[in-house]
């Protein structure tokens, strides 16, 4: 089987499981509070309007520059941030408006892997007990046993049981990003949300965590919502990948699709500014004109008409839909 | 040589040192603070076995009791320190006072960080109304006039409680404001790192974030405040006691042997009624504060002392 076949077999067989999570219309706003009585005078629209699904098993990238709102779909996913407007469905069950209690249980099905290696890891506890915590929130365990099934994780993530006993500030960025996929691992979710999991990494142990992830995707049959600003990363790691731009998804499509052939222009400039290693082959670049609008005050009309190298009349005052103009491919602009 | 070493490698700890165990290390190593901790254990040693030694050291151990026949005797053979104005033995009733002023302010200190830190660290993490309300009411209890509510809150609770723990209380809830802001002001700086968010992610409720995970966090801070609180209250206690307002006047406290220094007679010609206790007092709060500077060093994790 050539490698070809094993993603399109991969991809095939994908496409007939059930789905995870379905995200309808989305919208998350930050009020900007201000004046004299700190009343909300605005919005941040951090997210506005996303919508996409994830099948079980799979990986879906979320690429897009700063500030373009992926980290905050991400959270909002996993309602550690409020939804504004919208539906999230896991297993087809609604968790938009769940809390207290019974939120608390659901986060069980779902974690997340975090940006900063640094900040993520409590600096008072031990790494066993980092580790344990998730599993002890939810059941009462025997303390041996637990310790015992805490060590082989650490194995599996690729550390030394050793580290049970030490303490974050002890590891290195790679190590401190493996207990960080530990601790999610532990409650043996369905859904990981990694936000930008390597982008604090170096580069030589970025491939190692991403490897990681991969492995242990197919051990535990995870399914990944994977965050990243890195257009190779992303390549690499996912099956399908949703582009975003100001708060809204431009573009969804699979792995191979989106690289072979970019639909919107703002994917399409995207994926010219990767550099070519072969200097032989001459890349035409598009470069874009002028900077991201402010989201507390986005363009009318499609977000991204203000620097698009093929914007019309239309595009300043209809906002044009996500919708599907090949088989699986999703575009949100109006050339389709 | 090579069998010792292999040996102590083997020795080696299985478990690193915790961020406390580093801390204790850190501190047992800073002199003026170690020599600091044995002073104020002497002085509490001593307040708690005050009611044995008083019988070694004074013919007459009951200290409240006025005593015409041995009033201003300077120091001798018999009164180590001598007596006071009423005939009662100084040296006794430094060590009566001790057990008084300490409590005193051990007490209102636990009183004031407990409050503070409940009060703080709510508002700091949950925010929003939640904060707004609690530190507006904070706001409120730190414009109170001191002196005015403890003898206002005196009167009240005079006679409800026991006269001891009236000044307690009365200290207690009035002083916890300043804790209070800035155990919110370290929560409002702690909560913004991703492992809050993580601690949310896996299952932590509100209550075990705040005591698990953001607490531990900020402790050095509410420890080295602590002391240097204990040090202020035990001021406080004196200084009340010296006005009158503090503890009622037959319980022997630093601050009321202090008081007997307000006749001039006393103050220019009988040194020994009021030296000890000043002394004292001056040693303890200076030995607290390096203490509390010890405990600053000790919990930085960037200082290298």
């Amino acid at each position: 089987m050539t490698t070809r076949d094993f993603i399109q077999d991969r991809i095939d067989s994908l496409e007939n499981r059930d789905v995870l999570l379905e995200v309808q219309n989305l919208k998350t706003y930050y009020p900007v509070r201000g004046g004299f009585f700190k009343r909300t005078i605005g919005h941040v629209k951090a997210v506005d309007d996303v919508s996409f699904t994830i099948r079980k098993g799979e990986t879906l990238g979320l690429v897009g520059e700063s500030g373009c709102g992926k980290s905050t779909t991400g959270r909002t996913i996993l309602r550690l941030l409020k939804p504004t407007e919208g539906q999230i469905l896991f297993e087809g069950k609604e968790i938009t408006k769940i809390s207290g209690a019974k939120l608390q249980k659901a986060r069980r099905d779902f974690q997340m892997v975090f940006q900063d290696p640094y900040a993520s890891l409590n600096p008072t506890q031990m790494v066993g007990d980092i580790i344990a915590e998730p599993i002890l929130n939810y059941e009462k365990r025997n303390k041996k046993e637990l310790e015992q099934e805490i060590k082989s994780l650490l194995s599996k993530v690729g550390l030394p049981e050793a580290a049970y006993y030490k303490y974050a500030h002890e590891f290195s960025g790679g190590q401190r990003q493996r207990i960080g996929i530990a601790r999610a691992l532990a409650l043996n979710p369905k859904l990981i949300v990694a936000d930008e999991p390597v982008s604090a990494l170096d580069v030589s142990v970025q491939s190692q965590v991403l490897n990681l992830l991969k492995e242990l995707q197919i051990e535990f049959d995870l399914t990944y919502l994977f965050i990243a600003h890195d257009l190779s990363v992303v390549k690499h790691m996912s099956d399908r990948i949703g582009v975003m731009y100001l708060g809204n998804l431009v573009e969804v499509a699979s792995n191979r699709d989106l690289y072979k052939e970019p639909l919107h222009p703002y994917t399409q400039a995207l994926i010219s500014a990767i550099p070519e290693p072969n200097t032989a082959i001459k890349k035409e670049r598009i470069v874009l004109e002028g900077d991201v609008p402010s989201p507390q005050n986005p363009p009318t009309g499609c977000p991204f008409h203000t620097r698009c190298p093929m914007a019309m009349e239309v595009c300043s005052k209809e906002k044009p839909p996500l919708k599907e103009v090949r088989p699986g491919h999703h575009v949100a602009c109006v050339l389709y | 040589m090579a069998s010792s070493t292999t040996l102590t490698q083997q020795k080696k700890p299985e478990r690193s040192l915790s961020p406390w165990q580093i801390a204790r290390k850190k501190f047992l190593k800073n002199k003026l603070a170690m020599i600091s901790s044995v002073f104020i254990i002497i002085v509490t040693l001593l307040s708690i076995a005050a009611p044995f030694l008083a019988q070694y050291l004074s013919p007459l151990p009951d200290i409240a009791k006025v005593n015409i026949g041995s009033m201003n005797i300077p120091p001798n053979s018999e009164h180590i320190l001598g007596t006071d104005k009423s005939g009662r033995d100084v040296l006794t009733r430094l060590f009566y006072g001790g057990r008084i002023s300490l409590l005193v302010g051990f007490s209102a200190t636990l009183m004031v960080i407990v409050l503070g830190t409940i009060v703080g660290s709510i508002a700091g993490f949950f925010g929003g109304l939640v904060d707004n309300i609690l530190m507006r009411f904070t706001d409120l209890v730190l414009t109170f006039p001191f002196l005015v509510f403890v003898i206002v809150l005196n009167t009240i609770l005079y006679g409800i409680v026991d006269g001891l723990w009236v000044l307690i209380i009365v200290i207690g809830i009035l002083s916890w404001g300043g804790v209070a802001r800035l155990v919110r002001s370290k929560v409002l700086a702690e909560k913004e790192n991703e492992y809050i968010l993580a601690a949310l992610s896996i299952g932590c409720s509100p209550f075990k974030v705040i005591v698990r995970h953001l607490l531990p966090n900020v402790a050095s801070t509410i420890i080295v405040q602590a002391t240097l609180i204990f040090a202020s209250m035990i001021v406080v206690e004196s200084a009340l006691s010296y006005l009158g307002f503090g503890v009622p006047q037959a319980t022997p406290s630093w601050g009321i042997m202090l008081s007997s220094a307000n006749e001039p007679d006393v103050l220019q010609g009988k040194p020994w009624i009021w030296m000890p206790p000043a002394l004292i007092l001056t040693l303890t709060i200076l030995s607290i504060n390096f203490i509390g500077e010890g405990l600053k060093d000790a919990l930085n994790p960037k200082s290298l002392r």
